[in-house]
C-alpha cells in the first residue's frame, strides 16, 4: 500500500524522469531486438522493420505503461495542458482574441448574475421569509391601496390565517442633537411589528399593546446606526429620554444592525433603505372613522396556510366589514401579496431580459470561438494526423483539443471575473435609485461558482465540435496531402451555420437595444408639464408639537417663501405638498355642485397643497383663471386650482373656472363650497404613466400641511441658493432640519433611471454581440478566400475583372449575413411581447428600428468582408499558380 | 503482430488471462533481468509456444513494480548498454508462491475434468 503510494507520487512529481526512463527502457528493448535479428543474418533495415512489427505502436505502449503506473488521469491532463499552452503560446494573437472575447462575455454574465443573485436569489433577511405577506386594499380606481387603522384592528382580531399581523406608516422625526437638528426616517408601527418580521431588539423590547393607546405613545425604538452615531452606543440607553420633534421620548429598544426595512408604498422607503426610529402607532379617534387609508399591512402566515387561503379569508372578512360599515368599507377587495414578490416583482422582468441578452452574448462568443478553433483545426490537420499515425488513440486527441478549449475558457473566466468585480461596482452605481436590494449585490460565492460553471460549459460547448471533427482526421490523407490542407465541405457548412447563428442573435440584441433607445428618448423628450432646469428643492417637516394650528404652519411657509423670493438670483419660490414624478398618491372624494356621481362611483382626485409661488417656480403652465395669491387666506373665499385632467373628466366642454366642489356630505352654507379659480397643465405621476391623474390643489394658506417640499427657481445654477435656503429656514426656526436638498434635475433623472439602465445595458451587450458576429463573419470569409487563392488567380488569368472577384466575395458574405439577419429579426418580432412591458411609446415591431438594425448588420457584414474581398480581387495569377 | 487467438501457423498461443504476471515473476526467480531478456526467456523455455507481446510486457512490469512485487534498478546489459533490471522483492516471492499454487490447483482441476469427461 505504502509502496503503491510512493510509486505513484514519484511517478507524478518526477514525471519527467519517469518518462525519460520509460523511453530509454523501450529503446533498449528495441535495439536489442534489432541486434538479435542482425545476428540471425538480417540486414539492419530488415531487422529494424521486424522489430517494429513485433514492438507494436510505440505511443500506445507508452500510454499503457502510464496507465499501469496509476497516475495517468492527472498525468495526461498535465501533459495535455502543457501541450495546449505551447499551442496557444505559438499563436498569441489568435489566443488573445479568443480569451478576450470570452473574458468579456463571461464577465458580463457574471456581473448580471451578481445582480440576479443579490436581488432575486438571495433570501430575504427575515426568518421564514416565505411566510411574510403584504396586505393591501384594492378597487378599480386604486389597485393597491393602504389600510384604514380601524379596519386593520378588525383584521388583526378576526383573522385565523396569520400567525401575527402588524401595520406601519411613515412618520419621520427630527432629532434634536448637540449640533444641527437631524432628520431621521421613521415609522409608526403597531405592537408586534418586529415579531411579524421575526426580528428582536438587541437591547430592550418591542412595543406592547399598551403602547397603542393614545397618550401612552411617547416611546421609541432606535436603529443600531442612530444608537451608535448619535448616542455613542450607550449601553444604558434603555429608559433614557431623548428629544424628538421637540418632545421627550423614552427609548425602549435598540434594533440590531442589519435590520432591514421591508419596504412600503405609501410615502415609500425602499426595501433595505435605512430606517432609524420606530414609534408606537396610537389608534386615535373613533373606530367608526374608516375613510382614511394610510397604514401598510404586513402579516406572517401560519405554517401550512397558503397565500390564496389567506386572501380568501381576508376577502370574506372585508365583505362582512362592508356590511358593518357601509360606505367606507364597501367596494374593496383585499390583496395578499408575498413580501418577496412585492419587493422584487416589478424588476424581475427587466433582470430576466438582461440575463437573456447577456446569455446570447455568451452564446455568440461560444460560436465565435468554435469557429476560430474549427479554422485552426483544419490548419492543424497534419499535426493531428501525425499523432494518430504514431498510435495515439482518437480519444486522446479529442481530450487534447478539449483541454485546449478548457484552458481558453477558464482563462477567459478568470479574466471575466476580474472584469465582473469592477463591472458590478459600475453596475450598482448605474442602477435605478429605487432598485430593490441593490446593497445585496456583490461578487459572492454563488457568483464564483456560476462563473466557473459557465466557463467549463462554454469551454466544452465551443470545444466539442472542433475536437470531434479533428479526431475524424484520416491519418493517411493528412500525411499524404500537399501543405494546403483544405477543410471538408462539411466543415465549411458548420462554420457558416455558426456565423448565421451569431448574426441572428446579434440582430435580436440590436433590435432590443433599438427599442430601449427609443423608449429612453421618448421619456427624455417627453414634455413633462413642468420645467426642471435651475430648480432647487428640499423637504421640511414642521413638528406638530410646535406648530399646533394651521395658522402657525401657514404663516411659517408664507414667511419662508417671502424671504426666499427676496434672495438675489431667485426667480420664484414656493412650497408644495409633493414634487412631480416622486410617486405621490393622495386621494380624496368630493361632491360637485349640480352633479351626481354614477351609482357605485364617486367623484375623486389626487389632492395636493401649494403656496402661491409653487406653480411658477415649477413652471407648471396656467391654462385658465389664476394661480393662488396672497389673498387666498383663512377667512377669504375657499378656493382650489385644478389640473386639466380633472376639468376634462368632470366638466367636459364646460367652463371650469367658477365651478364649486365640496367635501361636506351635506353642504349648507357657501363656506362649505370651494370655488375653482384656475386650471393648470397636466403633470403625470411618473414619466411613463399613460396619462395624468385628475388632481386639485388647496392653498397652503387655507389648508395648511406640516410637511412640504420647497421649490426655488433661480436664474442660473440653483445649487448656489442651497446655503441661503438653510439660513432662511434657520432664521425662522433654528431647530428645523432641511432634508433632501436636491436639484429638480436629480429628481427627474432618478425617475427615468430604470429605462436608462436597461437601455445602457442592452446597448452594451448588443454592441459586443455585433462586434463578435463581425469578427466571426470576417474569420470565415477570410479563411475561404485564403483557401481559394489559386482559384481566384486562375480566374484572373482567365480574364476575370477585379470587380467580379470583389462581388463574388461580397456575395458570399451576404449569403451568411442576410439569412442570419432575417432569422434574427423574425426572432425579435416573436419575442417582442417579453419586452413590451419595458417599453414606452414604441411598438416592439417598430419598422424604423427593424430597418435600422438590418442596415447596421449589413454595414458590419460589408466591413467584415471588405478586407478579404480586396485580397481576393488583387489575386495575382502568378503567385497563385506558384503556390501549387 | 496478429491479434488472432491461437496463431496456428507459428504454433504460438496467446497467454491466458492473468498468467502474464505469474510468468514474469517466475522468470525473475533466478535473478534480476531486463525486459527484453524476460520476453526472450519465456519464449525459449516454452519452446517458442508462448510469446509475450511487448505491448503488454512493459505495462505489466510497471504494474508489478507499483504493487511492490518487483523492484527496478539500472544496470549494464550483456551488450554493455544501460538497461533497467527487475528483481523479485520479498513480497514478490510470496506472491509467486501463492500464484503458482493457485495455477497448479487450477490446471489440475481442469485436467481432471478433461480426463473424467
Amino acid at each position: 500500500m505504502l509502496n503503491d503510494l510512493r510509486y505513484r507520487v514519484r511517478a507524478l512529481f518526477l514525471r519527467k524522469a519517469v518518462e525519460d526512463e520509460l523511453e530509454e527502457e523501450l529503446r533498449f528493448h528495441f535495439d536489442t531486438e534489432v541486434e538479435k535479428h542482425m545476428r540471425a543474418g538480417m540486414t539492419q533495415e530488415e531487422a529494424k522493420r521486424r522489430a517494429r512489427i513485433v514492438f507494436g505502436g510505440h505511443e500506445q505502449v507508452k500510454e499503457d505503461c502510464r496507465e499501469a503506473r496509476g497516475t495517468s488521469v492527472i498525468e495526461t491532463t498535465i501533459e495535455d495542458a502543457k501541450y495546449a499552452l505551447r499551442q496557444l503560446w505559438a499563436n498569441p494573437t489568435f489566443s488573445l482574441v479568443m480569451i478576450l472575447t470570452l473574458a468579456l462575455s463571461i464577465g458580463a454574465n457574471s456581473a448580471i448574475f451578481s445582480v440576479i443573485n443579490g436581488v432575486l436569489l438571495k433570501r430575504l433577511p427575515y426568518p421564514q421569509a416565505e411566510r411574510l405577506t403584504r396586505i393591501f386594499l384594492s378597487s378599480a380606481d386604486f389597485p393597491k391601496f393602504p389600510l384604514n387603522p380601524f379596519d386593520f384592528l378588525d383584521f388583526r382580531a378576526r383573522n385565523r390565517s396569520f400567525e401575527s399581523m402588524a401595520a406601519f406608516t411613515r412618520g419621520d422625526v427630527q432629532l434634536s442633537s448637540a449640533s444641527e437638528p437631524v432628520h431621521l426616517s421613521g415609522f409608526y408601527v403597531t405592537s408586534g411589528y418586529f415579531r411579524v418580521l421575526g426580528l428582536q431588539p438587541q437591547l430592550g423590547r418591542e412595543f406592547d399593546f399598551n403602547a397603542e393607546i393614545p397618550g401612552n405613545g411617547l416611546q421609541v425604538i432606535l436603529s443600531d446606526r442612530v444608537w451608535r452615531t448619535q448616542f455613542g452606543a450607550d449601553p444604558n440607553i434603555i429608559g433614557r429620554k431623548i428629544t424628538l420633534d421637540t418632545q421627550p421620548y423614552i427609548v425602549t429598544g435598540v434594533m440590531p444592525a442589519g435590520t432591514e426595512h421591508p419596504g412600503n408604498n405609501y410615502h415609500a422607503v425602499a426595501y433595505g433603505d435605512s430606517v432609524d426610529v420606530w414609534r408606537p402607532f396610537p389608534f386615535e379617534g373613533s373606530s367608526n372613522q374608516r375613510g382614511s387609508h394610510f397604514m401598510e399591512g404586513i402579516g406572517r402566515l401560519k405554517a401550512g396556510v397558503s397565500v390564496g387561503q389567506a386572501a380568501a379569508e381576508m376577502n370574506a372578512m372585508m365583505t362582512q366589514l362592508g356590511r358593518e360599515h357601509p360606505g367606507n368599507d364597501t367596494g374593496w377587495t383585499l390583496l395578499v401579496v408575498p413580501l418577496y414578490s412585492e419587493i422584487v416583482g416589478a424588476r424581475q422582468r427587466m433582470l430576466f431580459v438582461l440575463l437573456g441578452a447577456v446569455g446570447m452574448v455568451l452564446l455568440i462568443a461560444c460560436a465565435n470561438t468554435a469557429n476560430l478553433l474549427l479554422a485552426r483545426a483544419s490548419a492543424r490537420q497534419r499535426e493531428i494526423a501525425v499523432r494518430l499515425a504514431m498510435g495515439a488513440p482518437r480519444v486522446r486527441v479529442v481530450r487534447q483539443l478539449l483541454t485546449e478549449s478548457l484552458i481558453l475558457s477558464l482563462t477567459g473566466g478568470v479574466l471575466g471575473l476580474l472584469l465582473a468585480l469592477g463591472g458590478v461596482r459600475a453596475l450598482v452605481a448605474l442602477l435605478p435609485a429605487d432598485f430593490p436590494r441593490a446593497h445585496d449585490i456583490h461578487v459572492s460565492w454563488p457568483v464564483l461558482v456560476f462563473t466557473l460553471l459557465i466557463s467549463l460549459l462554454t469551454g466544452i460547448l465551443f470545444g466539442l465540435a472542433p475536437a470531434m471533427q479533428a479526431s475524424h482526421t484520416d491519418p493517411k490523407k493528412g500525411l499524404q496531402g500537399s501543405r494546403t490542407t483544405t477543410a471538408s465541405r462539411h466543415q465549411n457548412r458548420l462554420r457558416s451555420a455558426l456565423v448565421i447563428a451569431e448574426v441572428s442573435m446579434a440582430s435580436v440584441l440590436l433590435v432590443g437595444a433599438g427599442l430601449m433607445l427609443r423608449t429612453f428618448l421618448n421619456l427624455v423628450h417627453l414634455d413633462p408639464g413642468f420645467h426642471e432646469e435651475n430648480v432647487l428643492t428640499a423637504n421640511l417637516s414642521l413638528p406638530h408639537a410646535q406648530y399646533k394650528t394651521d395658522e402657525q404652519t401657514a404663516q411659517f411657509y408664507d414667511n419662508l417663501t417671502n424671504s426666499l423670493n427676496t434672495l438675489p438670483g431667485v426667480e420664484s419660490a414656493g412650497a408644495g405638498s409633493d414634487l412631480p414624478w416622486t410617486g405621490y398618491d393622495e386621494n380624496a372624494g368630493f361632491g360637485i355642485e349640480g352633479k351626481k356621481p354614477a351609482p357605485n362611483d364617486y367623484f375623486h382626485a389626487r389632492y395636493h397643497r401649494a403656496t402661491a409661488g409653487y406653480f411658477s417656480a415649477m413652471q407648471i403652465p396656467l391654462l385658465e383663471g389664476r394661480f393662488f395669491t396672497e389673498g387666498d387666506r383663512k377667512g377669504a373665499r375657499a378656493v382650489i386650482v385644478v389640473n386639466r385632467a380633472l376639468a376634462q373628466r368632470y366638466w367636459p366642454n364646460e367652463d371650469v373656472v367658477g365651478k364649486r366642489i365640496t367635501f361636506e356630505d351635506e353642504p349648507k352654507t357657501d363656506a362649505d363650497w370651494l370655488t375653482i379659480v384656475g386650471v393648470v397643465g397636466n403633470v403625470k405621476d411618473q414619466p411613463n404613466s399613460t396619462g395624468a391623474e385628475p388632481a386639485f390643489w388647496w392653498p397652503e394658506l387655507q389648508r395648511a400641511q406640516l410637511d412640504m417640499s420647497v421649490v426655488i427657481r433661480t436664474r442660473s445654477d440653483a445649487r448656489q441658493v442651497a446655503d441661503s435656503l438653510r439660513a432662511a429656514v434657520h432664521k425662522l426656526d433654528p431647530a428645523l432640519a432641511v432634508a433632501d436638498v436636491k436639484l429638480m434635475n436629480q429628481v427627474t433623472d432618478a425617475s427615468i433611471s430604470a429605462p436608462r439602465f436597461t437601455f445602457v445595458m442592452v446597448s452594451l451587450f448588443a454592441a459586443l454581440a455585433i462586434v463578435l458576429a463581425g469578427i466571426g463573419a470576417y474569420g470565415v470569409i477570410a479563411y475561404t478566400v485564403a483557401q481559394r487563392t489559386q482559384e481566384f488567380g486562375l480566374r484572373v488569368a482567365l480574364g476575370a475583372q477585379h470587380g467580379d472577384l470583389l462581388r463574388m466575395v461580397l456575395m458570399q458574405s451576404a449569403r451568411l449575413v442576410v439569412p442570419g439577419m432575417i432569422v434574427g429579426l423574425a426572432l425579435a418580432l416573436s419575442m417582442g411581447r417579453v419586452m413590451q412591458a419595458l417599453l414606452y411609446g414604441v411598438s416592439a415591431a417598430d419598422p424604423l428600428i427593424l430597418a435600422s438594425v438590418a442596415f447596421v448588420v449589413l454595414v458590419v457584414a460589408l466591413i467584415a468582408s471588405y478586407v478579404p474581398a480586396r485580397r481576393a480581387a488583387n489575386a495575382d495569377p502568378m503567385t497563385a499558380l506558384r503556390a501549387e | 503482430m496478429s491479434k488472432r487467438k491461437g496463431n496456428t501457423l507459428t504454433g504460438k498461443i496467446e497467454l491466458p488471462q492473468g498468467t502474464l504476471d505469474l510468468l514474469i515473476l517466475r522468470t525473475l526467480l533466478p535473478g534480476a533481468q531486463h525486459g527484453w531478456a524476460i520476453s526472450e526467456r519465456v519464449q525459449q523455455v516454452s519452446s517458442e509456444v508462448l510469446s509475450i507481446q511487448q505491448g503488454s510486457l512493459y505495462p505489466a512490469l510497471h504494474r508489478l513494480e507499483r504493487r511492490g512485487w518487483i523492484k527496478a534498478k539500472w544496470g549494464t546489459s550483456e551488450n554493455n548498454r544501460k538497461a533497467k533490471f527487475y528483481e523479485l522483492t520479498r513480497s514478490g516471492k510470496q506472491q509467486l508462491e501463492l500464484e503458482t499454487e493457485t495455477w497448479r490447483k487450477l490446471t489440475l482441476a481442469v485436467e481432471q475434468i478433461l480426463e473424467g469427461a
